[in-house]
């Protein structure tokens, strides 16, 4: 017999109460992930809006509360596309509105000849012709859901739109979306004379780093993003979703922990008399604590590896609701997955910390007395 | 020089429930290497706790035990001292009831530094040695109380120690599983040169012990002596002579 089997057979005696536990730790762990899942997502929605057209960064402005309120005026715009080192700049509006299922439809105006300089890879038809203020490109998956094909018009606020190409980015945004000339999206958005970010691609062998820093240094009123960690200053909302998802987690964790101290605890406290056997053939409270932690990681890995596994089919079935599908995509990295492993490893060493200590802590004689 | 005797107990006091009971009183006893004590005396009159005290299980208040020539105060390895020294047998078998005859067996073995494989070969082996060789793979509840104790004894006996330390080894059986138990320790000590420790009130075990020590109220009120020691290889501690037949008791000439 080996140790571990020993572990095993102390938990396969307690079925019922095993497997609740389990299912307890689970759900807690499918919460993480499934939040870890939803949240990197919707990073990565961020993370593909600040390399529209393949740019080395993002200019908006900054303390912008929502990366969607972020003005950044046409005279900056300029300020920015003449500084020393930039190779070209695409100035572009977002315009979230409802088309179809989506309720965050993202139509990107921008200018014709700003965007050939840097076009999104067509699968059909052809790019916005200048002077054409019409004329849309539609994302692949936006023109799977609206079946609209080339040729084909796209209603956006009331306002038709010619489909005069269709690209694909591989991101959920720019896919899910469409582009269209800056002029009609500003009078859309009711944005006169206004782009909500610039996005910059520096000369060939400049440090961006430093000319995003350059141009933070000369207007003021701009920051530079390049980074997820410096979305958050131009979206706020980015900081409160991943404090909400700290602060479930921490709960869920809560949760998990003290469901696996309350099965710790029962099970040492009925097994005192065992233990106090074990102690008497020998066993070191090393061991005794090795077994009750061995019991612990074993019920916890299960629940991390059921979690992970609800927690995908979880987050896949948010990524199937209508209104949800065409802007997220739920993104499982290796991060997630060591994330909800050590969630489970801590909350195993967390939960059977107390009860370890007490099985040692018991005189051999007195456990053997214990009825 | 005469080598130390196996089990020395010296003025040995154990008070339980703030000093209100006092379980030993100044309790002496010393046991040969390869002897068979019987300690018997009344219920409460201390046995057991003298047996956990040996055990290492609990701390005496007073006095000095010493095992092997090595006081167990001074010890810092007790879990080594209970895993090889000694081998305890209690009343209720006390096997884990979730493991097989041969998984009990094993337990003590995980800490003699034995693989997984060895440490199935030996449970087998003491198995067989106890007369189980075709119950390894039964739980407690599948077997008669004779057997589990058998099992026990085996467990007991996992790492091989000197000393085997039996707590009312046949007072939860009947007779005849009370008598083949009492054959099978009998024949182990023989055949091991196992030095054995029981406490009991069972009248044949004690007409079978080399050495009577009986009990009360704490301390040691009498002895009384085999006349001819069953086997020749016992070292008894005090240099009895065969003549010397009662010790402060009232039982009277040798046994069998």
């Amino acid at each position: 017999m080996r140790f571990s089997t020993l572990v095993l057979k102390n938990l396969v005696r307690q079925r019922v109460r095993t497997l609740l536990t389990i299912l307890g730790i689970g759900v807690g762990i499918t919460t993480v992930v499934a939040l870890g899942a939803i949240t990197g997502g919707l990073k990565a929605m961020a993370s593909d809006l600040m390399r529209v057209g393949g740019a080395d960064f993002m200019v908006a402005q900054k303390g912008a509360s929502d990366l969607s309120f972020s003005t950044v005026s046409e005279a900056e715009e300029r300020a920015v596309r003449e500084t020393p080192g930039v190779e070209q700049t695409l100035g572009v509006l977002l315009h979230y509105s409802r088309v179809g299922s989506n309720p965050f439809f993202v139509t990107f105006g921008v200018r014709a000849e700003e965007l050939r300089a840097s076009p999104p890879a067509l699968v059909e038809g052809r790019l916005l012709a200048a002077g054409a203020p019409r004329e849309a490109l539609l994302g692949s998956d936006a023109s799977t859901r609206l079946a609209a094909t080339v040729g084909g018009t796209v209603t956006i606020e009331e306002t038709d739109f010619r489909v005069v190409g269709i690209y694909r980015t591989g991101s959920v945004a720019e896919d899910g979306g469409a582009y269209a000339p800056l002029d009609t999206v500003q009078r859309l958005a009711r944005k006169r004379d206004a782009v909500t970010a610039v996005y910059v691609t520096a000369e060939p062998g400049a440090d961006a780093a430093a000319l995003a820093g350059r141009i933070e240094e000369e207007n003021p009123e701009l920051t530079s993003v390049s980074t997820l960690g410096d979305y958050g200053d131009v979206d706020q909302g980015m900081k409160f979703l991943d404090a909400g998802n700290v602060a479930i987690s921490v709960l869920a964790v809560l949760l998990g922990g003290i469901g696996v101290m309350n099965t710790m605890i029962m099970s040492v406290f009925e097994r005192t008399r065992e233990i106090g056997i074990l102690r008497a053939v020998g066993w070191s409270g090393r061991r005794i604590v090795r077994m009750v932690l061995g019991e612990s990681l074993l019920l916890c890995l299960v629940a991390g590896v059921l979690g992970l596994g609800l927690g995908w089919l979880a987050a896949q079935a948010v990524a199937q609701i209508p209104s949800v599908e065409s802007f997220l995509r739920p993104e499982f990295s290796s991060e997630l997955v060591l994330r909800a492993l050590l969630v489970a490893v801590g909350v195993a060493l967390a939960g059977a910390a107390y009860p370890a200590v007490r099985a040692v802590r018991l005189l051999p004689v007195e456990a053997l007395r214990h009825e | 020089m005469s080598r130390p005797p196996a089990i020395k107990v010296a003025g040995v006091e154990k008070s339980f429930d703030a000093g209100r009971i006092r379980a030993l009183r100044g309790m002496d006893l010393d046991v040969g290497e390869r002897e068979f004590v019987a300690l018997t005396g009344p219920s409460g009159c201390g046995k057991s706790t003298l047996l956990h005290l040996i055990a290492a299980l609990d701390q005496p208040d007073a006095g000095t035990i010493e095992v092997g020539g090595h006081e167990l105060s001074t010890r810092r390895d007790l879990n080594h001292y209970r895993a090889r020294h000694v081998g305890l047998v209690f009343q209720l078998h006390n096997l884990l009831p979730s493991l097989s005859a041969a998984e009990n067996v094993q337990v003590p073995m995980f800490e003699g530094g034995r693989s997984a494989h060895e440490r199935r070969g030996r449970a087998d082996e003491l198995l067989a040695l106890v007369g189980l060789e075709r119950r390894h793979r039964n739980r407690p509840a599948e077997l008669s109380g004779g057997e589990r104790q058998r099992v026990a004894i085996a467990r007991a006996l996992a790492n091989d120690p000197p000393i085997l330390l039996a707590d009312e080894p046949t007072g939860s059986l009947d007779s005849k599983a009370g008598a083949q138990i009492l054959e099978l320790l009998e024949s182990l000590r023989e055949r091991r040169g196992l030095t054995l420790l029981i406490v009991s009130h069972d009248e044949r075990i004690a007409a079978r012990a080399d050495r009577i020590v009986r009990m009360l109220d704490g301390r040691k009120v009498g002895e009384d002596l085999r006349t001819f020691p069953r086997t020749p290889s016992v070292r008894p501690p005090m240099s009895p002579r065969a003549e010397e037949t009662t010790i402060g008791g009232d039982r009277q000439g040798g046994f069998r």
